[in-house]
């Protein structure tokens, strides 16, 4: 473990959105074109490279993999100042997200070009993109929920970004009033364990709160946290806008909101309990929380006729896989989950795109008016159905794998959880309906409007081709994601104490 | 004890009226109970920062210093939030949340 104490050179790309909104004005006072959209590029594909820089610091600070922390703090020592402190989760939960941003923000090239207030739309996709790095990387509740209410602030505006229509600025108005009530529960939650603790610092949390005996107290903060991160991950009592945000978003958005936001909140969730409660005494709740999620989800999602709508209800069914992994909770049921962030993050954000494309170029998201699209537009449909059958699970997909070890999870002695194995994959092959039902339609004869349609433009053509790739290309070869999952799990549950003591007692 | 029963009361009263303001029609109305429940938050790490939550002695500034990042956090989600309302009124010309209605389930 190394303490840092000044912002070492990758972080600097956290001031990222200010570049991206001084270019976009510089670019529209003097009327140079495109120049926003490239710096915007520019600065999301600096943003994996950032990543990347900063895994090898960490690589370079400690030989044994639990241990490799760096804490950032400003000013002063960690238990007295906010602090960054970066592991291996982190680092995993912010490279998947500036990846997943970076072919978003490529996306975005083509399909926002005939949109106005672009300079804002890539400064918000920018700052949200930080909010959610910044919030992997929090080491105390200081910092977690400065960068939450940045990640969270962004998106509310970004889904209500074509403000010249109704359906956007309603789903926005709803995401808002609930997802900035999850925010003050998550508040409050704070101010009690505050209170128990003494201190908002991550690892003096966990010095203290778990070795309490459960009381009342305990009981409340666990479930203010629960309602307050639930509302973001779409657990599914508390789901109700995501199916009326995600659809109503531009594309790329949707792809960013469905990828990587919903599981930041599941990444938030797993990080505060593992480190206020042991895991042995959440894993009924949370068992029973994902099979409530899966279930209604996947019914849902079968009665949609709106093809980003079924995908919506789609991601609030992979939010319930991925419980599965937080029920089990050991090294082996996060790394299924961890698995299935990544794996998820492509897939969906794939799916997200590819629809994109195909609304795009015709118009409308309903399933009956895009009958024999895969005709008219072979390559992207193309793409689009690798997605589907990713998310179904189906081998040769990177889908099947992390599936395959979030269910197989299940089955370790002393969990106790073998009836989840049985309801998962049941949900999972039930899911494969309403894919199945999609993809019938896309293929089958076109009707009237279909006819003469055009392939996407190239660039677009080229981000889902390469998604698709990469789907194919970690479903056969796993082994580069499954090592850095392995060793992010291994930070979160075996490195729990190195990540206490990295800050001092 | 009776100041923990008080303030953490206080706390539970702001929160209660906040989470009742919420299902009201009037979007205005909805906002601000977001804010008073935000503000129940404030009241909370105001008191676990006094003198009178644990007989420190001394008022922490940790908790103060978060109460004043979260009076400014709430004032930019209020702000965006009014910005929504006024787009919802010009598209619906309302402010009863329950005639937006395009989205179902």
């Amino acid at each position: 473990m190394v303490i840092l104490q000044q912002l070492p050179l990758p972080l600097f790309f956290l001031f990222s959105p200010f570049v991206v909104a001084l270019f976009g004005l510089l670019g529209e006072r003097f009327g140079v074109k495109k120049l926003r959209e490239v710096v915007a590029v520019v600065v999301s594909a600096v943003g994996v490279i950032a990543i990347y820089y900063l895994f090898l610091a960490l690589n370079a600070a400690s030989q044994s993999v639990p241990d490799k922390i760096l804490v950032v703090s400003l000013m002063a020592v960690p238990p007295l100042a906010a602090s960054f402190e970066i592991d291996m989760l982190g680092i995993y939960m912010a490279f998947s997200a500036t990846l997943l941003s970076f072919f978003a923000t490529l996306y975005s090239y083509r399909y926002m070009e005939h949109d106005t207030r672009l300079t804002e739309y890539y400064t918000l996709l920018s700052a949200m993109t930080v909010g959610m790095v910044g919030v992997a990387f929090a080491g105390d509740f200081f910092t977690l929920f400065i960068f939450w209410e940045l990640m969270s602030v962004s998106s509310y505006v970004l889904v209500a970004f074509r403000r010249d229509r109704p359906e956007p600025i309603e789903a926005g108005f709803k995401y808002l009033v609930m997802s900035a009530l999850g925010s003050t529960v998550i508040f409050i939650a704070m101010a009690l364990i505050y209170g128990m603790a003494g201190t908002v610092n991550f690892a003096q949390i966990a010095n203290v709160l778990p070795k309490m005996p459960l009381n009342a107290w305990l009981y409340l903060v666990f479930t203010l946290l629960v309602i307050g991160f639930g509302i973001k991950s779409a657990i599914v009592p508390l789901h109700t806008w995501l199916p009326d945000a995600h659809p109503e978003a531009p594309s790329p958005i949707s792809a960013m909101l469905s990828g990587m936001l919903i599981e930041t909140g599941l990444y938030a969730l797993t990080r505060v309990l593992f480190i206020t409660f042991d895991p042995a005494t959440f894993r009924l709740v949370v068992a029973a929380l994902s099979v409530l999620t899966m279930t209604f989800a996947n019914l849902l999602a079968l009665l949609q006729q709106d093809v980003k709508r079924m995908l919506a209800y789609s991601s609030i069914a992979q939010m319930g896989y991925m419980l599965v992994g937080l029920a089990v909770g050991t090294t082996f049921g996060m790394l299924g989950l961890l698995m299935h962030v990544f794996n998820h993050s492509l897939l969906k954000g794939l799916a997200f795109l590819s629809s994109g494309s195909i609304v795009h170029m015709t118009g409308t998201r309903d399933v009956g008016k895009l009958k024999g699209v895969g005709r008219a537009m072979p390559v992207t449909t193309m793409t689009l159905f690798i997605a589907f059958l990713g998310l179904g699970g189906v081998p040769a997909t990177n889908g099947f794998v992390s599936k395959f070890i979030l269910f197989g999870s299940t089955m370790e002695t002393d969990v106790g959880l073998w009836w989840l194995l049985i309801i998962g994959v049941l949900n999972s092959a039930f899911s494969m309906a309403y894919y199945l039902r999609v993809m019938k339609t896309f293929i089958s004869e076109p009707a009237e409007g279909v006819k003469g349609l055009k392939e996407a433009p190239g660039l677009m053509l080229g981000v889902t081709v390469t998604m698709a790739a990469l789907i194919i290309i970690f479903g056969l070869w796993p082994a580069p994601v499954l090592n850095f999952a392995d060793s992010a799990s291994k930070a979160l549950v075996e490195g729990l104490q190195n990540y206490i003591r990295a800050v001092g007692p | 004890m009776i100041d923990s029963f008080l303030y953490l009361g206080l706390v539970f009263a702001l929160f209660s009226i906040g989470i009742f303001l919420t299902t009201r029609r009037n979007m205005i109305r909805i906002l601000l109970g977001v804010e008073i429940v935000l503000n129940a938050g404030n009241l909370a790490f105001i008191y676990f920062a006094s003198p009178l939550a644990f007989r420190t002695g001394y008022i922490d500034p940790l908790g103060q210093s978060i109460v004043f990042m979260s009076i400014i956090l709430g004032g930019s989600v209020i702000a965006v939030a009014l910005s929504l309302v006024v787009n919802a009124y010009k598209q619906y010309r309302t402010m009863d949340v329950r005639k937006l209605r395009r989205l179902k389930w």
